[in-house]
């Protein structure tokens, strides 16, 4: 570790003793910024579903209520540490924080507060964007990643902020962190399996460029939050609590009545439409937590280099079947949710027809699947590298 | 080998599907036991909201519900569930309201009535095309540019003290090493952000690029001349949805082609012609005598998914002998458009005259207004001897002196019958009128798009002669 200029040994140990006592019970702001990552989650979620289900919204839906609770709890966090600690007069809290720009406070709610921004940023360009290009019916546009890299920027803020505590927590005390940390980072999975939804639906689920997404999106915060939770089934928990959400959505959101309020209508639609059923990134999430721990003394890139086929093909084991299973008539209940279509789905397409998209050609096919195979070693890499970072996060 | 003159000046055509620089639609019609005027003012971006205006000429309507769906196709099966209009306080027989059109081509809209007389429905057909990209605003654009700015180097300043400060135990000072790392972290994130602001601009640049080639560019015409006195009309598409066709043009009140030629620059002769098609995308007319000059071509033919589609053109043409005019060929004469009379509301007809029944005070733009023509026989009474002229009391052509605006009407408004025929397939007669006595006063609903100088070209036929009345008229803002 670098050296550091100390301060007077007596004022550290107190800021020690001080900053410990502070991570013995979880402060109000790291509760509001559960309720905020958890909200946005569900919000995206139920924004998505109201798009399929019923088409037009407006500023004030729940869906959308839901998703700005996230930026508001954000705000009031972060707003509270900073001012707090910049003129508040803890000694514990200015000792645990970072400097920026004069203010003071601790690393996450500065990035929650950038976060918080991007998304107010993101509401009046999205509106501008509407009016020059017509109201948009994707979920990838450059205003809506400027609200996703906001959304992002929020819950990676909450757990850093989180990081903060544990590291500095004890043993008793760490092991609660440690559950609210990766709760948080299984939110970021959803969150990450959000952006790809469009491309990653089930009809794409036999082409290469569905296995190179999920292979580059998922290793990554998966080694992530593992690497810096410390925690032996880490990834386990993340996919589980993925696959938990999504089941949920599939069973609870069919419940409620929904009827199109946009044309053209291809589907009827009486309830409200769920996502589809969740990926199955717990098998490769089981594989890679009975792995890591027999790589222990590997070099980073020789763990990934192990790590990203083991993904690829574990992922691939499962998926790849579970789609074809998707595709039966026997996938079409209110378990898996195969029977669901928006409204503006046409009958003709492929998806409403239950038929997989055309895999690329063969010599396409294997070079996209080295990619992903590539890709997922990269980022797993990466992965390993910022979860190695953020587990010595102290502020 | 056959000579073709080439006469071809310019393909000065501009967006207004049915019409020209016109995009409104007004349309009056029976919802069962109530007479309804309907005012649509699409988006100019798709998808984008219409806004709607109703005016019952009918007491007892209680409500009115509007639901949007395409003509044509699967998605003309389901309708979305309707949308309540607001009822005006001060005119209850005055409703208004908006809805969303989703995507590009031949819509309709569905109106429901409810009230005293019982229920009764609508459709209204009404393109969904996009006209123009916005532009941003100068002062929205700095703000984004200010806040974009902000951000960038909150996120350099953000990673930069995460890796000076983050790692430290509290109440640790960082030392030289912490800085050099936190000047190397800054130095990598602004790295790593200006390739994001590259990439987002890039991608920024594809979507806009992607969406102008779904702005509506109108089909071409190229008007030639053959030596034998024949018009010939080439249609090209200049590229636009790969579904539009130019070989799938439907009859509007028994024509494929209604092709108005106006002579230039004075606007005092025009003709109404129908050329026949005769190969995909060609169309040829006889023409009848014609002095020498330049002539405004436009020319109106509907899709079958009920998409009509104005071309315009200009050509120059020798003086022609010409072939007499037949069918339903017709023609007109007016004074020069430099000798205009904004405030005359009589012209001459061969048989009487035409008064146009205007409303005191100016004309004012983007207001439906009933455009009233009174025709009276040569002792001044009331005419009693019209008929209808390819199945309509009458047809109005509204065209600006610039002729930025072209809008050919009839008295159910500015909707193509073909189009209106496809919303009642059960009724092949849609819209035209069916009566053997033809009242002495014929009406359009219009609003004018923009202000400035416009002449009216009404036509009427009376006993088995088409008769041509212009006026001019002065819009106001």
């Amino acid at each position: 570790m670098a050296q550091s200029a100390s301060i007077p040994a007596i004022e550290a140990a107190r800021a020690g003793e001080g900053a410990a006592e502070a991570t013995e019970r979880v402060p109000w702001y790291i509760w509001g910024g559960v309720v905020a990552v958890t909200s946005a989650v569900v919000g995206a979620h139920w924004d998505i579903s109201w798009h399929q289900s019923i088409g037009r919204d407006t500023f004030w839906t729940p869906a959308h209520i839901a998703i700005y609770l996230c930026g508001v709890l954000a705000g009031i966090c972060s707003a509270y540490l900073i001012l707090s600690t910049t003129w508040g007069g803890s000694r514990a809290a200015w000792e645990a924080s970072v400097k920026i720009w004069g203010f003071r406070g601790p690393l996450g709610a500065f990035i929650c507060a950038w976060g918080g921004i991007a998304m107010l940023v993101s509401a009046p360009y999205d509106d501008w964007w509407h009016n020059a290009y017509g109201l948009d019916v994707k979920i990838l546009s450059p205003p809506h990643l400027v609200l996703g890299l906001g959304l992002g920027a929020v819950r990676l803020g909450f757990l850093i902020l989180i990081l903060g505590c544990m590291n500095r927590a004890r043993d008793e005390a760490r092991r609660k962190w440690v559950w609210l940390f990766l709760y948080v980072g299984a939110l970021f999975v959803v969150g990450v399996l959000i952006l790809i939804m469009e491309h990653s639906a089930r009809s794409l689920m036999h082409t290469a460029r569905f296995y190179l997404l999920v292979a580059t999106a998922v290793p990554f915060v998966l080694a992530t939050i593992g690497r810096a939770s410390g925690f032996r089934w880490a990834s386990t928990v993340l996919a589980g609590v993925y696959t938990a959400l999504l089941m949920l959505l599939v069973w609870i959101l069919p419940l409620f009545s929904a009827e199109p309020k946009l044309g053209p209508v291809y589907q009827q639609v009486t309830r409200f439409i769920p996502p589809e059923f969740p990926l199955l990134i717990l098998a490769p999430a089981v594989a890679l937590d009975w792995l890591w721990p027999r790589l222990g003394g590997w070099n980073k890139w020789l763990q990934s280099a192990v790590t990203g086929p083991v993904f690829v093909a574990s992922f691939l084991a499962v998926q790849w079947p579970f789609a074809s299973f998707l595709m039966l008539p026997l996938a079409r209940n209110w378990f898996f949710g195969a029977h669901y279509f928006g409204y503006f789905i046409e009958p003709s397409s492929a998806y409403a027809q239950h038929q997989f998209l055309p895999a690329e050609p063969p010599g396409e096919f294997w070079t996209v699947m080295a990619w992903a195979l590539g890709g997922a070693i990269v980022t797993t890499r990466l992965g390993l590298g910022l979860g190695e970072w953020m587990r010595r996060i102290r502020r | 080998m056959r000579l073709r003159i080439p006469l071809l000046l310019a393909l000065a055509a501009t967006a207004g599907a049915a019409h020209v620089g016109s995009p409104d639609v007004f349309h009056e019609g029976n919802a069962g036991p109530y007479r309804l005027l309907v005012t649509i003012r699409p988006p100019v971006v798709i998808p984008g909201v219409a806004e709607i205006e109703i005016r019952s000429s009918s007491s007892g309507v209680r409500e009115l519900r509007i639901t949007p769906l395409p003509m044509t196709g699967v998605g003309a099966k389901f309708a979305p569930t309707p949308d309540l209009t607001r009822r005006s306080i001060q005119d209850p027989q005055y409703f208004t309201g908006s809805f969303w059109m989703m995507a590009f081509g031949s819509w309709q809209v569905r109106i429901q009535a409810d009230g005293a007389q019982g229920k009764g429905e609508l459709s209204v057909p009404v393109p969904a095309l996009a006209f123009r990209t916005e532009g941003m605003q100068m002062s929205l654009g700095a703000a984004l540019v200010g806040l974009m700015i902000f951000l960038s180097l909150g996120a350099v300043s953000i990673v930069a003290a995460g890796a000076r400060e983050g790692q430290l135990e509290p109440g640790v000072a960082p030392a030289a090493a912490q800085f050099r790392s936190g000047r190397r972290a800054a130095a990598a994130t602004a790295v790593v952000v200006a390739a994001i602001l590259y990439l987002g601009n890039r991608w920024w640049n594809a979507e806009a690029g992607q969406y102008a080639r779904y702005i509506y560019k109108p089909l071409q015409i190229s008007p030639s001349l053959e030596a034998d006195g024949r018009l010939l009309l080439r249609i090209q598409d200049p590229g636009w949805f790969a579904a539009r066709r130019i070989d799938d043009f439907i009859p509007d009140h028994g024509h494929l082609m209604h092709l108005f030629l106006i002579r230039l620059p004075e606007m005092e002769r025009m003709w109404h012609l129908h050329p026949v098609q005769i190969e995909s995308g060609l169309f040829a007319h006889e023409l009848p005598a014609l002095p020498a000059g330049r002539y405004q071509v436009f020319a109106d033919i509907v899709h079958k998914s009920g998409l009509g589609e104005t071309m315009a053109a200009e050509l120059d043409l020798p003086p022609l002998a010409g072939k007499p005019l037949t069918g339903d060929d017709s023609t007109g004469e007016a004074p020069p458009l430099s000798k205009a009379d904004h405030s005359s509301t009589v012209a001459r007809l061969a048989g009487g005259r035409m008064v146009w029944e205007r409303d005191a005070g100016p004309l004012r733009t983007k207001r439906a207004t009933w455009f009233r023509f009174r025709v009276d026989d040569n002792k001044g009474a009331p005419a009693k001897d019209l008929e209808l002229y390819m199945g309509m009391p009458g047809h109005a052509a509204f065209v600006r002196a610039d002729r930025s605006v072209f809008a050919h009407l009839h008295p159910s408004g500015s909707v193509p019958m073909a189009a209106l025929g496809l919303t009642q397939p059960e009724n092949p007669h849609a819209g035209h009128a069916m009566e053997a006595a033809l009242p002495p006063v014929v009406s359009f609903p219009y609003g004018f798009p923009q202000p400035g100088d416009y002449r009216i070209f009404v036509q009427i036929k009376r006993a088995g002669r088409v008769e041509t009345a212009a006026f001019d008229a002065r819009v106001e803002n």
